[in-house]
């Protein structure tokens, strides 16, 4: 075997223009293919990290298409249903920032006793967490470092009714980056005032429910008692991500049709056949003792180290290119146009399943096709194939 | 040595399933921070937005752009989970 292994590399040594040129096309068309896999898997699973936390249902209420601010009174009426745990009426709202051409997400926090303090965890990089009624807030890293802001400055939101300057007291780290690189969190009473809503409103109410499988039921009478509204499912919201990432995913695989075109001729020009000096070559083989079986074996070598070559090449630089350089020239595609971009570096969600996968369905064709015609030539008698 | 070129494949699978791994313990370490400021968003959806139109939290949005990032270029971002109807619908006469 070692001899044939050796004899393979020779023979691909010798038409190396050849096997450069397959070798390099495969390994640039698995780069591609497994960078948007690679990408779009890493973001569903960023996006999954980000749902522990999410409400069992959602209600928004619906004027002419688009959501509007809800009343408190529909909260209180939504909290006599079996079942529901907890109704929570939510401040949060958008604000778009001039001075940075984009909007950033205000969230309100209503009485900051009830929650888990961001004191001492990874998510804050600078600072402290939120006090109460003393015009605070926390905000993104990249929000506060596009504005010029440090921990103790003050700034004045854009609102429809004058509103306190809020002071900065922390920022947060980068490991919650991706959820908070625009955010600005602030007390609730700051945040209505920054939003324009009133004190009877809120932007939507979140509803913890006892037993999550009672989500569906609870959401359906919600639907009763609100007529109009707009119940989002938990399960729901997973599925936004699954596919608004699968479709763009999709686009970009739809834009890379021509080089995965170029592949099947690649592939279609192994299987179509031997060349006449390849065919000489297998004849001069079989005349000096080789058998059928020694001529299948050489040639299954030369695809699979092509083929194995150009796989371990093309799914090191997918690699590299997404969670090594941060994606360049995909992540725009891919991901989206914040204009407050979080710069934290992606976490990979592939596993070696995914990888064996990858390198079976690239290798396993390139291989099995080369077998076919290298067959036809080895079954001919040496003297026939030589004569063309 | 020459073995060396049919053990690439697998070496490369190794290196970057162990890397990856490798990352998502660490990250796994940020949970608890996530948890802590995930309750406090009004969703867990990530920090990035579309083009045209505003999708900070596109599990929130509203179901349909309400015009298109460019001539001819599709919605990237179907909102809601609800896809935008087939265009030839509006020119359908009732």
């Amino acid at each position: 075997m070692r001899s044939l292994l050796s004899f393979a590399v020779g023979s691909l040594w010798r038409r190396r223009s050849r096997a450069i040129a397959l070798g390099v096309g495969l390994s640039l068309t698995v780069t591609l293919v497994a960078a948007v896999l690679f990408l779009t898997e890493s973001l569903r699973a960023e996006a999954e990290r980000g749902q522990v936390a999410l409400p069992d249902v959602v209600v928004q209420r619906l004027v002419a298409g688009r959501p509007t601010a809800v009343k408190l009174a529909d909260a209180k009426a939504l909290e006599g249903i079996d079942s529901v745990a907890r109704v929570r009426p939510r401040v949060w709202g958008y604000v778009f920032l001039p001075a940075l051409q984009g909007n950033v997400t205000v969230v309100g926090v209503p009485g900051v006793a009830g929650l888990p303090s961001l004191d001492g965890t990874a998510a804050l990089e600078k600072g402290r967490d939120l006090h109460a009624g003393k015009h605070e807030m926390v905000a993104g890293a990249p929000l506060a470092r596009a504005l010029g802001l440090v921990v103790g400055d003050s700034l004045g939101l854009p609102s429809p009714k004058p509103s306190p300057p809020l002071t900065l007291v922390g920022t947060f780290g980068s490991a919650v980056d991706l959820y908070a690189a625009d955010v600005v969190l602030c007390d609730e009473g700051d945040a209505r005032a920054v939003l324009g809503l009133q004190l009877d409103e809120a932007t939507d109410i979140a509803i913890d429910v006892k037993n999550p499988q009672e989500a569906r039921v609870v959401a359906g009478t919600v639907l009763d008692r609100m007529p109009g509204a707009r119940v989002v499912e938990k399960s729901v919201l997973a599925r936004v991500y699954t596919l608004a990432y699968g479709r763009r995913a999709g686009l970009i695989f739809a834009a890379c049709i021509p080089a995965l075109i170029a592949l099947v001729v690649l592939a279609l020009d192994r299987a179509s056949g031997l060349s006449p000096v390849e065919k000489r070559e297998i004849a001069i083989l079989k005349a000096v003792g080789f058998s059928i079986r020694d001529v299948l074996w050489t040639k299954m070598l030369e695809s699979l180290v092509v083929a194995s070559l150009a796989t371990a090449a093309g799914l090191l630089l997918a690699y590299a290119w997404v969670f090594w350089m941060g994606a360049p020239g995909l992540r725009g595609a891919l991901v989206g146009w914040s204009v407050l971009y979080p710069q934290t570096s992606l976490t990979p969600s592939v596993d070696f399943a995914e990888l064996l996968g990858i390198a079976a369905a690239t290798v396993g064709p390139f291989v099995g096709l080369s077998i076919v015609p290298a067959w036809r030539a080895a079954i001919l008698e040496p003297m026939d194939a030589m004569r063309g | 040595m020459h073995k060396l070129l049919l053990a690439a494949l697998p070496i490369v699978i190794a290196i970057l399933g162990i890397d990856a791994h490798v990352r998502r313990a660490r990250r796994a370490e940020d949970r608890p921070a996530i948890a802590a400021v995930a309750t406090r968003l009004p969703s867990g959806d990530l920090a990035l937005s579309g083009g045209a139109r505003w999708l900070r939290t596109p599990s929130m949005e509203e179901p349909g752009a309400a015009f298109d990032d460019g001539i001819a270029v599709p919605d990237p971002d179907p909102a809601g989970a609800a896809m935008a109807p087939p265009t030839s619908v509006w020119s359908e006469k009732p």
